[in-house]
């Protein structure tokens, strides 16, 4: 297991959830890991859970000052990298009516203006022949009612890797996407519920997926892999959805 | 590489081509056996000597529906079931519109879109749970281009195919996705009648469509099918994964 040997790769938001599995991942396979995280409690338990070696530098992708000291950090010690995951996004929903302006701001600041100078900012520490994964979401292919603003700051870095594509070309840079569908993560103990509730929240969901569960963070690292390693050298500009049937499929239910 | 250990496959019009470089790299990932289907036995004798002793071929011509009925049977004899089926064959013949003739047409939705119903049909009550079936579609749904309507039209129906068998099937664990290949290097260009010149000149043409100037090598396409075909892709289904270069961004 060592498609990552001697390939450097940093995770943003990988203290937990995708982020965390992903590095975990990674690692075996490999890699050395830098992880970033708004919390530095968090973000050295995971870095021990990582393995010797993992990096953890508290960062947060929504400031660019964060970001600035992030890169300049990694040069001085890295060089380079080879493979990003701009993983770090937040999750909030609210009905139009109740959308303020504040919660607009949040959810693009991180989950767009965040991922576009990340990828900008790490752009000249890539190696050519690197890799780029943004984490979207299934949310940007299906009406979601109270996901609105949330869905958009999906389908704008959705687009993102097809035009960053494009001009990451010349220099054999594959810019890609995963989109996870409900993922068995701590959101829901983010967004304030109780472990109970959030055990009900993921059954119910799970009701409306076709493979009748929540997906793993565990899979969701899988495609991420695969799209970061050379596996996936011909895969560019382009979407892997990990959603267990979700956002393909209209009606589930019917026909079982 | 010990994705697919324990596992049997099948793969039809695998003697050659993407077909053949996925068998190739389904067995470098550990699956148990590797059985493939294709209408020339030669071809096909050949291809099992290639692949070693863990492979079998079944002479299945797959644009012949009284050969897709028997393939069951004929599968059975050598397994008693199979955890992927990764359907591959298929014909690409192009026509412009003022040139499809109705034996086109059929030819062509005959094999690509019935011959695909009947044959996971047949191989249905052969698969396990949890089993993975991949449909062989192309980045040509994606983004066409001209003389391919009738070829792109019969690949675009297996969009609606895995939608509704991922749905279906989703209760027996089974997983259904398709695979769109852009350009590749495969010997179906030699099969065209081309001159050496022709093919060059033929292959300078789409490379420069292409945003990363060049064909896939067969084996690119293999490994994408491997991702679909293991466990590694455990919660995908009903979705497509196209692996075409950039064709369709430029």
């Amino acid at each position: 297991m060592s498609k990552l040997q001697g390939k450097i790769a940093l995770i943003t938001g990988g203290n937990s959830g995708i982020g965390l599995a992903t590095a975990k991942l990674f690692a075996q396979e490999g890699a050395t890991v830098i992880i970033t995280g708004r919390d530095q409690v968090t973000l050295d338990t995971a870095a021990r859970e990582i393995g010797d070696g993992t990096i953890a530098i508290r960062s947060d992708a929504g400031q660019l000052a964060d970001l600035d000291a992030l890169f300049q950090q990694i040069k001085t010690e890295f060089g380079g990298l080879d493979i990003l995951f701009a993983n770090a996004g937040i999750f909030k929903n609210a009905p139009l009516a109740d959308s303020t302006e504040a919660l607009y701001q949040e959810l693009f600041d991180i989950n767009v203006k965040g991922v576009f100078f990340t990828i900008q900012k790490a752009e000249s520490l890539l190696r050519d022949s690197g890799a780029i994964v943004i984490n979207a979401s299934t949310v940007a292919h299906v009406g979601t009612p109270g996901a609105s603003l949330y869905a958009a700051t999906k389908a704008a870095v959705r687009q993102l890797a097809r035009n960053l594509s494009m001009e990451l070309a010349a220099r054999r840079i594959r810019v890609n996407v995963v989109s996870p569908g409900v993922t068995h993560t701590a959101i829901f103990g983010r967004l304030g519920y109780s472990e109970e509730q959030a055990a009900a929240g993921f059954a119910h969901l799970a009701g409306e997926i076709p493979l009748r569960r929540v997906g793993q963070p565990e899979e969701i690292a899988k495609a991420v892999l695969f799209l970061a390693s050379d596996d996936s050298s011909y895969v560019v500009g382009e979407e892997i959805l990990v959603d267990g049937g979700y956002s393909t499929i209209g009606t589930p239910g019917v026909q079982r | 590489m010990s994705k697919l250990q324990g596992k049997t496959a099948l793969i039809t019009g695998g003697n050659s081509g993407i077909g053949l470089a996925t068998a190739k790299e389904f067995l470098a990932q550990g699956a148990d056996q590797v059985i493939i289907t294709g209408r020339n036995q030669q071809a096909l004798d050949l291809a099992v000597q290639e692949l070693g002793d863990k492979a079998q071929s079944i002479l299945c011509d797959s644009t012949q529906m009284t050969h897709i009925r028997q393939l069951a049977e004929a599968v059975k004899a050598l397994t008693p079931s199979l955890d992927i089926i990764y359907i591959n064959a298929g014909i690409s013949e192009f026509a412009p519109l003022e040139h499809i003739t109705e034996d086109h047409y059929d030819h062509v939705f005959g094999t690509n879109v019935k011959g695909v119903v009947f044959t996971v049909q047949q191989l249905l009550p052969l698969l396990n749970e949890g089993a993975s079936i991949i449909l062989c579609s192309t980045a040509g749904v994606q983004k066409g281009f001209p003389g391919a309507s009738v070829y792109v039209a019969s690949k675009a129906a297996l969009a609606g195919f895995i939608r509704i068998w991922a749905t279906e099937l989703a209760g027996r664990k089974i997983r259904v996705n398709s695979i769109s290949p852009g350009f590749t290097n495969t010997p179906l260009f030699d099969k065209v009648g081309l001159s050496e010149e022709q093919k060059q000149g033929a292959m300078e043409l789409y490379n420069s469509k292409v945003l990363m100037g060049r064909f896939a090598l067969p084996d690119e396409i293999a490994k994408s099918v491997t991702y679909l075909a293991s466990n590694d892709s455990s919660y995908v289904t009903g979705t497509d994964l196209l692996v075409d270069g950039g064709y369709k961004l430029t």
